[in-house]
């Protein structure tokens, strides 16, 4: 849908605005962050949570735009995206951790996603399965591997309610919520967000490309008491470890895209 | 039920030892004996039900098939028996139809995730939870259809409970929702129709052991034009084993660099 000005309803942007490879935090005020990788970076556009910059890796336009908590919001904004052109996504944001052996710091190389929300029920039932894209799989794999980030490949909950997850037990629907998560852990799902599910979906319907890199914090342990413990937590739990990752990550699929020709 | 690793599985008749970590799974326990003249050395070890199984060695590695019937529900069973003794790498092979109307038949889809589309998982996960592959038997499969010049497409499976509700959608009292949701898993991009892939992916999630699945698209109804049907297995099969031995030195190398 488009303003009169022909730009985007929602993302305000038009075609030629962004490239082909889309990077997606959550955070609009981490837009800015991501962009200082970018080879001249150029601010494009904000409207609402939507935040947006381009420049370029390897010579390639590339770009990334916010997309808010949740997966509507993030819906809006991938279907904008494929309407001008964007055809990889990367989304690129922090997570809680879910298997014992996940320390903070790791990052989460998404394969699929649980798609415990309600957007995209409003595209596909709900036996269809939300799965990344094994190129942007691999390519991420290989990117964390160049860096020497530590990282684990699995499936990610993309949840609804941030406090539903992290306190159950204050809601009506609290014995639905944590036999729930149970089930997900026993199913060995890696980490906890809000956005992938709409991506890979979306993506799916669109005969796009998309994938995810999760920053972790452990949870399996007490959280951090002392000043000291915090300090050290935070340096680890810093989002800027998984933007690099998918900065690297994004560099391996271009190198890739150039060597087979893929328009 | 035999928990032991000393008993014999109650369905698959078999015992630790009598299967390799690296086991394909095919529908049809007719197709076993063909699929086992493939690997090296092999050897009927069981047939009970439809469970028909051989071990044999590729690259000096032991490896098996073992049938799994048709559906989820026997082929979970199998999934769950051959997990307790010992095997961790589950391929399936089978044939299956085309989704999309540019497939041809002939074609390999390599699954990438499965639409569960049938009631086994369900007793095991809420359905929001993905079927996915493992990514390294995907690529390893990919790799391997690369190798074997077979012609292939990466993506989605759907893995239904009925047969006929598929073929015959008009004659079920449900066909409305049928047709409904087949045209939505086409929307989608799904590329394969078939009846088991969804249970062993959700269970390769749940015991961490790797899953994945190479089908023939034996025909595609979804074509305008194209009504050959493609029965010769041997380029799947070809494919199938080219992978496992992928996997296998892959496996070889990463152990290596462990030890």
């Amino acid at each position: 849908m488009e303003t009169p000005e022909g730009l985007q309803h929602h993302i305000h942007l038009k075609k030629g605005d962004a490239g082909r490879y889309v990077l997606l935090p959550g955070d609009p005020g981490r837009s800015e962050m991501i962009a200082k990788y970018f080879d001249n970076p150029k601010f494009l556009a904000q409207n609402r949570e939507y935040v947006s910059y381009s420049g370029t890796l390897l010579g390639e336009k590339v770009s990334v735009v916010s997309t808010g908590i949740g997966c509507p919001s993030t819906a809006i904004a991938v279907e904008e995206l494929v309407a001008i052109g964007a055809d990889t996504f990367i989304r690129v944001g922090t997570s809680g951790g879910m298997q014992p052996g996940i320390e903070t710091g790791d990052v989460a190389i998404i394969t699929g996603a649980i798609r415990d929300e309600g957007t995209t029920l409003h595209y596909l039932p709900v036996e269809f399965p939300a799965v990344a894209d094994p190129d942007v799989v691999w390519a991420l794999r290989e990117g964390a591997k160049r860096i020497g980030m530590p990282h684990h490949l699995g499936i990610s909950q993309s949840k609804d309610s941030f406090y539903g997850e992290v306190e159950p037990r204050r809601m009506p629907v609290d014995k639905h919520l944590v036999e729930r998560w149970k089930a997900w852990i026993q199913g060995g799902t890696i980490c906890s967000e809000m956005e992938a599910a709409a991506i890979f979906i979306i993506s799916s319907i669109q005969r796009k490309r998309a994938g995810g890199v999760m920053l972790m914090a452990q949870i399996f342990e007490a959280p951090p008491q002392t000043d000291e413990e915090m300090k050290a937590f935070m340096a680890l739990f810093d989002v800027d470890r998984a933007i690099r990752t998918a900065v690297e990550g994004l560099k391996v699929l271009i190198e890739l895209d150039h060597k087979i020709h893929t328009p | 039920m035999a928990r032991d690793f000393g008993e014999v599985m109650h369905h698959i008749q078999m015992k630790k030892g009598d299967v390799g970590r690296y086991v394909l799974l095919p529908g049809d326990p007719g197709r076993t004996d063909m699929i086992a003249k493939y690997f090296d050395d092999a050897k009927l070890v069981a047939s009970n039900r439809e469970y028909r199984s051989f071990t044999g060695t590729l690259l000096g590695e032991k490896v098996s098939v073992v049938s799994t019937g048709i559906g989820c529900p026997s082929t979970a069973i199998a999934m769950e028996e051959l997990i307790m003794i010992g095997a961790d790498t589950f391929i399936r092979v089978g044939t299956s139809g085309g989704m999309q109307p540019e497939q041809v038949p002939g074609e390999l889809a390599i699954v990438t995730g499965a639409i569960r589309d049938e009631g086994t998982s369900l007793h095991y996960m809420p359905p929001e939870f993905p079927a996915v592959a493992n990514t390294d038997i995907v690529l390893a499969l990919r790799q391997a259809a690369r190798h074997t010049g077979a012609r292939y497409r990466l993506g989605i499976s759907q893995s239904k409970d009925s047969f006929y509700g598929q073929h015959q959608p008009e004659r079920m009292p449900v066909a409305n929702r049928l047709l409904e949701r087949w045209k939505a898993w086409k929307m989608g991009g799904a590329i394969s129709s078939e009846m088991e892939a969804a249970i062993i992916l959700v269970l390769g999630s749940i015991y961490r052991v790797r899953a994945g699945g190479l089908m023939l698209v034996m025909a595609n109804q979804e074509s305008k034009t194209d009504r050959t049907v493609v029965y010769d297995l041997d380029e799947l099969l070809r494919t199938s084993m080219e992978a496992l031995k992928i996997l296998i030195t892959q496996d070889r190398e990463a152990g290596k660099q462990a030890g």
